[in-house]
C-alpha cells in the first residue's frame, strides 16, 4: 500500500476510510476478514466460547471507535488486531487469578506480518505453528505459558519448578529458534 | 545499567512481558534514554505478533457476527437515525391506553438516543484515555531515565566515598580552590579542595553576594580530611542575582552576616 496507489475499497486502508465515512457494511467486511484469527486468539488463551466472544465484540468496538487514529502507514491492521485480542484475553485472565500482577496495555500503532490476505496469513500461521513444534517441549511450554498466559518468567518458574536461570535460558534459546526459523 | 541490551532476544523478551523484578527495571531504565533501543523494541514487538497466528483456528458461535455488528450499530456513530420513528404513528383516535404507550415509546427513545450519544461519548472518551495512557508510559519512562541521571548526578557529588581529583601542572602547588554551578531559579552546587581543615569551633561558611545589598548565607560546611568540602542548594531566596560568591571562615554553626576572613571568592562571570 504506498501513497500513490489509489486505495482499493475492500484493502483494509479503503475499508478504514469506509468506516470512518460511517460504512457499517465495511466493519461487516473487516469482520469477516479477522473475526476467525482474533477470536482463536482470544478463545486460546481464555478456554471459553463465551468470554472469546465477549472479546471479539470488544475488538470490533475497539476498531470502530479507534478507526480515526489507526495509522495503516505504521501499523497492520490485521497485527494490531490480534495483539489487541492477545492483550485484552491476557487482561481478562489475570484479572481473574489472584495475584494478578498488572495490567496489559494495548498498543494502538502495532506493526507486523501484513495479514490481509487470508492465503500469505494461512500460510505464515502454518509455518508458526511448525516452527514452535519444532522447539523442545520444555521451550515450547514456557513460550505458551509467557504468550498464552501472560506469565513472568518467575511465574513461569514457579509454575513449572524449574530454577529462574532456566527458565531465562529456554526462553531466550525458543526466541533465538523462532527467529531463526521465521526470520525478523 | 546504562549498557545497552547485548542481545536481540532481550527485546522480545521485554515485549513478550516476561521481565520482572531487577530485569524489568534496568530494561526500563535503559530504555527510557536510548532511543535507537526503543526502535529495536518496536520491531521486537512486531516479530512477536507473529505468535498469535499459532492460536489452533477456532469459529466464532453462530450468531456472533450478528451480535457484534448489531451491537456496533446500537452504538455507531449515527443513533439519531432511530430518532424518526418516534412519531411515525399517527395517535388520532386511538384509545387512551395507545397516547400512553406512546408516550411511553417516545420516553424510551428518547432515552435510547440519549444513551447511545452517551455510549458513544464514552467510548470516544475511552479512546482518547487509552491513547494518553500510551503517551504518559512514554513519557513516564523518560522521566524516569532523568531522574535516574540526576540520582547519579548527585550521588557522585554527595556520596561519601566520592574521591575528588584534582587536576593541575605536575610543579604546581596545591592551593585552595572552589567551584559553583549557579543557576538563579534552580541553586547552587559549590564544591572545593585544598582548603584547611578547620577546628571543631569553626566552620565554613559560603555567601552568596548579591548584586544589590548584602551577602546572604546560603550554607556552612566543614571539610574532609584532604580539605575537600560541597554545599549543595536547591532553593535560593526569590529576587536575588548573584555577583561573586564567597567563602569565610566563622564560629562554628554560622554567623548571619560575614566576620572572618574570606578565604574564597568569585565573581558570576
Amino acid at each position: 500500500m504506498t501513497g500513490h496507489d489509489p486505495v482499493r475499497r475492500d484493502s483494509d486502508e479503503g475499508l478504514i476510510r469506509r468506516i470512518l465515512s460511517g460504512d457499517e457494511a465495511a466493519l461487516g467486511v473487516l469482520y469477516d476478514r479477522y473475526s476467525g484469527r482474533v477470536y482463536s486468539v482470544a478463545k486460546r488463551i481464555l478456554q471459553d466460547d463465551g468470554a472469546a466472544e465477549e472479546i471479539l465484540q470488544d475488538i470490533f468496538h475497539q476498531l470502530w471507535r479507534n478507526a480515526a487514529a489507526f495509522d495503516s502507514a505504521r501499523g497492520a491492521l490485521g497485527s494490531w488486531l490480534l495483539v489487541m485480542a492477545r492483550n485484552r484475553s491476557i487482561d481478562r485472565l489475570r484479572r481473574r487469578a489472584p495475584g494478578a500482577a498488572e495490567e496489559i496495555t494495548p498498543t494502538l500503532h502495532t506493526s507486523g506480518p501484513d495479514l490481509e490476505s487470508a492465503a500469505a496469513a494461512n500460510e505464515l500461521a502454518d509455518r508458526v505453528r511448525e516452527a514452535l513444534r519444532a522447539l523442545p517441549e520444555a521451550q515450547r511450554e514456557a513460550m505458551e505459558l509467557a504468550y498464552f498466559e501472560g506469565l513472568t518468567q518467575s511465574e513461569i518458574a514457579k509454575r513449572t519448578g524449574d530454577p529462574l536461570g532456566t527458565v531465562k535460558t529456554r526462553l531466550r534459546t525458543a526466541l533465538a529458534s523462532l527467529k531463526a526459523e521465521l526470520g525478523d | 545499567m546504562n549498557a545497552h541490551p547485548q542481545f536481540v532476544e532481550d527485546f522480545e523478551l521485554y515485549a513478550l512481558g516476561v521481565l520482572d523484578g531487577d530485569d524489568k527495571a534496568q530494561f526500563e531504565t535503559h530504555l527510557a534514554g536510548c532511543a535507537e533501543c526503543r526502535a529495536k523494541l518496536a520491531s521486537a514487538r512486531s516479530s512477536l505478533t507473529r505468535l498469535a497466528l499459532a492460536a489452533p483456528a477456532s469459529t466464532p458461535p453462530p450468531g456472533a457476527r450478528e451480535r457484534v455488528l448489531e451491537s456496533f450499530r446500537a452504538s455507531g456513530p449515527k443513533p439519531r437515525e432511530a430518532a424518526p420513528h418516534a412519531s411515525a404513528r399517527r395517535p388520532f383516535g386511538s384509545p387512551a391506553w395507545a397516547w400512553a404507550a406512546a408516550a411511553a415509546c417516545v420516553i424510551l427513545l428518547v432515552a435510547a438516543v440519549w444513551l447511545a450519544n452517551t455510549n458513544l461519548r464514552l467510548s470516544k472518551r475511552l479512546a482518547e484515555l487509552e491513547l494518553s495512557h500510551q503517551q504518559l508510559e512514554t513519557s513516564n519512562l523518560e522521566l524516569k531515565a532523568t531522574v535516574a541521571r540526576a540520582q547519579t548526578v548527585l550521588d557522585i557529588l554527595s556520596g561519601p566515598q566520592t574521591t575528588q581529583v584534582a587536576l593541575s601542572p605536575s610543579s604546581a602547588p596545591s592551593v585552595p580552590h572552589g567551584k559553583a554551578f549557579y543557576n538563579r531559579e534552580k541553586g547552587v552546587l559549590f564544591y572545593t579542595a585544598n582548603l584547611h581543615p578547620l577546628s571543631s569551633d569553626h566552620t565554613y561558611e559560603l555567601w552568596l553576594i548579591p548584586t544589590v545589598g548584602n551577602p546572604v548565607d546560603i550554607g556552612i560546611f566543614n571539610t574532609d580530611t584532604q580539605g575537600n568540602g560541597q554545599v549543595i542548594v536547591t532553593s535560593l531566596p526569590q529576587g536575588l542575582t548573584a555577583k561573586a560568591f564567597a567563602v569565610t571562615v566563622e564560629v562554628a554553626g554560622g554567623v548571619p552576616a560575614p566576620k572572618g576572613p574570606i578565604v574564597l571568592v568569585g565573581p558570576v562571570s
